[in-house]
């Protein structure tokens, strides 16, 4: 469900930075408010977990689609939600630099998407309503797949609307979003069920855990951590015995929707929209009349019959682009090439 | 001369799980002596350290370190006293490079920038590692990487040192190397080891333990040639002195 | 999987490698690198969907960097290639939704589609690469202190360190289990059955918490407060910083307001 910085404007991107850099400035506020050094360890160890634990791909039945752990709700669940959303803030920037999953303008909303909704929506208005108190193993099957759920439709949903907001892909809002949901409501299913089965087994074996969390309380000391590991070994073994077991190298949930719709034969005729970007294209580069992009654009909104009749324009100014672009490629190689000299002889 | 000792008294430990891991241990370790604590798999010797440096918190019993008593007031105190060797050097070498390491102690004892730099270069000399400062932590050898390890906590000028299987993981050489600085130090010490080789040369005194019990405690010598105890310890003697047993 | 964990794990540990450099980049406060990676994705992804050469300017920064810090030209392609999969599907589909032509070549029509697919591939190229730059000029534990000086809540920040810091012993311990994998299965190379990668997850993961847990007690025995402090606070100098994000941001405006590759072409024509 990684957003790429390349399908997003600076408006949209800037605007979830600004959205995800609140929200992290308040749950520091809150962890801070009751301290707790053992809490960050174990933050920083769980944000592992999450990490081994995506490394693994379970393919979605019946979609031909496939999608890893998210890891939001178990974060949620066993940190509670402020905690969990750092560490699931960390995880994501740190794929998107080592990894390059996601990009840097991207980060805020890739943190909001799958961090804020199951942190902030799915845990403390469907899971601790449901399994909050007095858990089984019913609440907490029913519980967790219900918040993984909702909050991988919302994210998925906030996927769309991102992209459309962007205006740089193409894709049709409703495709998008007929295909978009549904595969995310198998990956949530399937996610629910990986994090019941985790979070049952903590419950069973040190119900405290979960009771300390949902107190929004950090964490006591000297838990009898080892029944916590063996928990997230049992969690481990079921995610990735069960699960790879029909794993697949499909793609990913989002690549799989969007490589659906751009596979689909019965193309949409273009929306009003672009050519009402067309018309800003063209009064935009109007002060640059040799311009080869401005004037077939002017062509395009004339004709718009365009599959048969293409305007003839003159590949002389076409081209005027293409010159201009190779010959400023060349001058950044070359300036390059230069620098690194210069640098090498200040060695 | 007599602040740096280490006392515990009557101390109990069970695991969460209600495994009783130290039975009413009692020790006393005199200013500047090095004692070898030893015993086989899971006889507590690691437990036994880590409540002396107040990491895990025991039932009932108290650990008394230069005249302070163990509790949550004196824990910042007491650990400031206490340098504490893990067994494996990965986990004390957490920071990036070999300089960040052995900084952290002294930086976290509120030290100037200054000061923290001449006690970095002090304890990487002081254990023949001063041209590693700027290595990354992973980059180094299994020699080095204790050698490191060690310098982590001379650097906050300890009192008392506790080791945890100092001469695990290294070649004989290193080890050779590892016997003759850990013979060298001042410190009040208490090493939890297998190498019993180890402790011959470098602690006049042994501590056996034995299923969270104190089963023997006085000169190493004389504990290593008392083969019943050994056996019932579920230990061999050192590698020197089975020539001399057969 | 195995191929997967392979590729990063060595990708994990050539990036901390090169990121230890010395050049004049490595040396830059991580502040001003941050700074200036994201000035050029917000000027790089501000142009139009249609646009081409005018992204062209932009691939002076990377060759820029690539240069000053003498980072392997190989390590930056190969790495950049690693996110090719993305790169390549976010502008695949326009194509088929774009069908409008918008030039035409030597009597080829080129749909606008097609355009604004290259200028997303073109974008994607430049971000990427950017942030590869970034990772492999910074060490990782600058680059994240360099967020805490740049306002981030330390407790973020902290823990940030701590999960960089587990990444890579865990990446090394699956690296040793794959590795004894492989050695016994014979002839199937990096063929490990998603099955038994499971179970390997699970033992991997055991290992990893006990030595968290280990890693928490020598730190607390070293006098650990919830603070990590680092000996050597980043020290943002003007004169090198200070000017770095001056002269890029100062290129990037430019690059954003001022045609180049137009009048790159006028001088050329006109001479």
């Amino acid at each position: 469900m990684h957003m790429a910085d390349a399908l997003l404007s600076p408006a949209v991107g800037g605007t979830m930075w600004a959205v995800t850099a609140g929200i992290t400035a308040y749950s520091a506020k809150k962890l801070k408010d009751s301290p707790d050094d053992s809490r960050v360890p174990l933050m920083g160890v769980l944000g592992a977990f999450i990490f081994a634990a995506q490394m693994i791909n379970f393919s979605i039945p019946v979609t031909g689609s496939s999608g890893h752990l998210g890891g939001g709700m178990i974060l949620a669940i066993l940190l509670g939600p402020y905690a969990a959303f750092l560490v699931l803030a960390s995880v994501l920037i740190v794929q998107a630099l080592f990894f390059a999953d996601g990009g840097i303008l991207a980060l805020g909303c890739n943190i909001f998407n799958m961090a804020f909704f199951p942190c902030f929506f799915a845990y403390p208005f469907i899971y601790r309503k449901i399994a909050g108190q007095n858990p089984t193993y019913k609440k907490i099957l029913i519980g967790t797949t219900l918040s993984a759920v909702i909050a991988l439709q919302l994210g998925a949903f906030s996927v769309v609307i991102e992209t459309m907001a962007s205006g740089i892909s193409e894709l049709p809002f409703n495709t998008f979003v007929l295909l978009m949901q549904p595969i995310h409501l198998a990956i949530g299913i399937v996610e629910g069920f990986v994090t019941a089965a985790v979070v049952s087994f903590v419950w069973k074996e040190r119900p405290e855990v979960l009771e300390a969390s949902s107190n929004d309380m950090p964490l006591q000391r000297g838990l009898p951590l080892k029944k916590v590991l063996a928990g997230f070994v049992v969690a481990a073994l079921f995610t990735g015995g069960i699960l790879s077991w029909f794993a697949s190298s499909y793609p990913d949930g989002l690549e799989w929707s969007m490589a659906r719709t751009a596979g689909v034969e019965e193309l949409e005729a273009p929306e009003g929209g672009a050519h009402g970007f067309l018309a800003g294209l063209q009064e935009k580069l109007a002060f640059l009349p040799d311009y080869g992009f401005r004037q077939s654009g002017t062509v395009t909104l004339e004709r718009p019959d365009t599959e048969t009749r293409w305007p003839a324009v003159d590949p002389g100014t076409t081209v005027s682009g293409f010159v201009g672009g190779g010959l400023t490629l060349l001058l950044a190689g070359a300036a390059g090439l230069l620098l690194s000299r210069t640098a090498g002889r200040c060695k | 001369m007599s602040h740096h000792f280490l006392e515990v008294n009557d101390l109990y430990y069970s695991y969460p799980d209600g495994t009783e891991a130290l039975k009413g241990v009692s020790l006393r370790l005199e200013h500047g002596e090095a004692v070898g604590l030893v015993g086989a798999n899971g006889a507590g010797k690691s437990t036994l350290l880590l409540a002396v440096a107040g990491l895990v918190f025991s039932g009932s019993g108290t650990v008394n370190i230069g005249g302070a008593i163990l509790s949550k007031k004196t824990l910042g105190e007491i650990r400031r006293r206490l340098g504490f060797i893990f067994q494996d050097p990965e986990d004390q070498l957490f920071m990036p490079t070999v300089f960040d390491d052995v900084a952290f102690g002294p930086l976290n004892q509120g030290l100037s920038a200054g000061e923290v730099s001449f006690r970095v270069e002090e304890a990487l000399r002081s254990v023949g590692a001063g041209h590693l400062s700027d290595r990354p932590a992973y980059r180094l050898s299994g020699g080095e990487k204790r050698a490191v390890s060690i310098a982590a906590v001379l650097s906050m000028l300890p009192d008392i040192l506790l080791m945890d299987e100092p001469s695990s993981g290294l070649d004989p050489r290193n080890r050779r190397m590892l016997i003759g600085l850990l013979g060298d130090f001042t410190h009040t010490r208490l090493i939890a080891t297998h190498d019993l080789d180890l402790v011959l040369d470098v602690c006049p005194r042994t501590i056996v333990l034995h299923r969270g019990e104190i089963a023997a405690d006085g000169h190493t010598e004389e504990i290593f040639r008392d083969e019943g105890l050994l056996e019932r310890c579920s230990l061999e003697p050192p590698l020197c002195m089975q020539g001399v047993r057969s | 999987m195995a191929k997967k964990l392979d590729i990063n794990f060595n990708e994990l540990v050539s990036c901390s490698t090169a990121a230890s450099g010395s050049s004049l980049v490595h040396r830059l406060d991580p502040r001003a690198k941050w700074l200036v990676t994201l000035a050029f994705a917000v000027t790089a992804t501000s142009f139009g969907k249609y646009e081409i050469a005018r992204l062209m300017p932009l691939f002076f920064y990377p060759f820029a960097m690539i240069a000053l810090s003498g980072v392997a030209v190989a390590d930056v392609l190969r790495r950049t290639a690693l996110a090719a999969p993305f790169i390549l599907l976010a502008g695949l589909f326009n194509p088929f939704f774009d069908r409008h032509v918008l030039i035409s070549l030597w009597g080829f029509p080129l749909t606008g589609g097609w355009v604004s697919f290259l200028s997303i591939t073109l974008r994607s190229v430049l971000v990427v690469s950017s942030v590869v730059l970034l990772s492999l000029t910074t060490r990782s534990d600058r680059l994240f202190s360099g967020l805490g000086e740049l306002g981030v809540p330390s407790i973020f920040v902290v823990q940030l360190q701590f999960l960089n810091r587990y990444i890579l012993l865990l990446a090394g311990e699956v690296q040793r289990i794959v590795r004894a994998h492989s050695l016994r299965s014979g002839s199937r190379r990096n063929s490990v059955s998603l099955f038994l990668s499971g179970s390997m997850l699970g033992i991997l993961l055991l290992k990893s918490m006990d030595r968290a847990a280990r890693v928490h007690w020598a730190m607390l025995a070293r006098g650990f407060d919830g603070e990590v402090r680092t000996a050597c606070p980043l020290k943002f100098s003007w004169q090198r910083d200070g000017a770095f994000v001056l002269i890029w941001v100062a290129f990037f405006g430019a690059v954003r307001f001022i045609d180049i590759p137009f009048l790159l072409f006028g001088w050329a024509v006109g001479k």
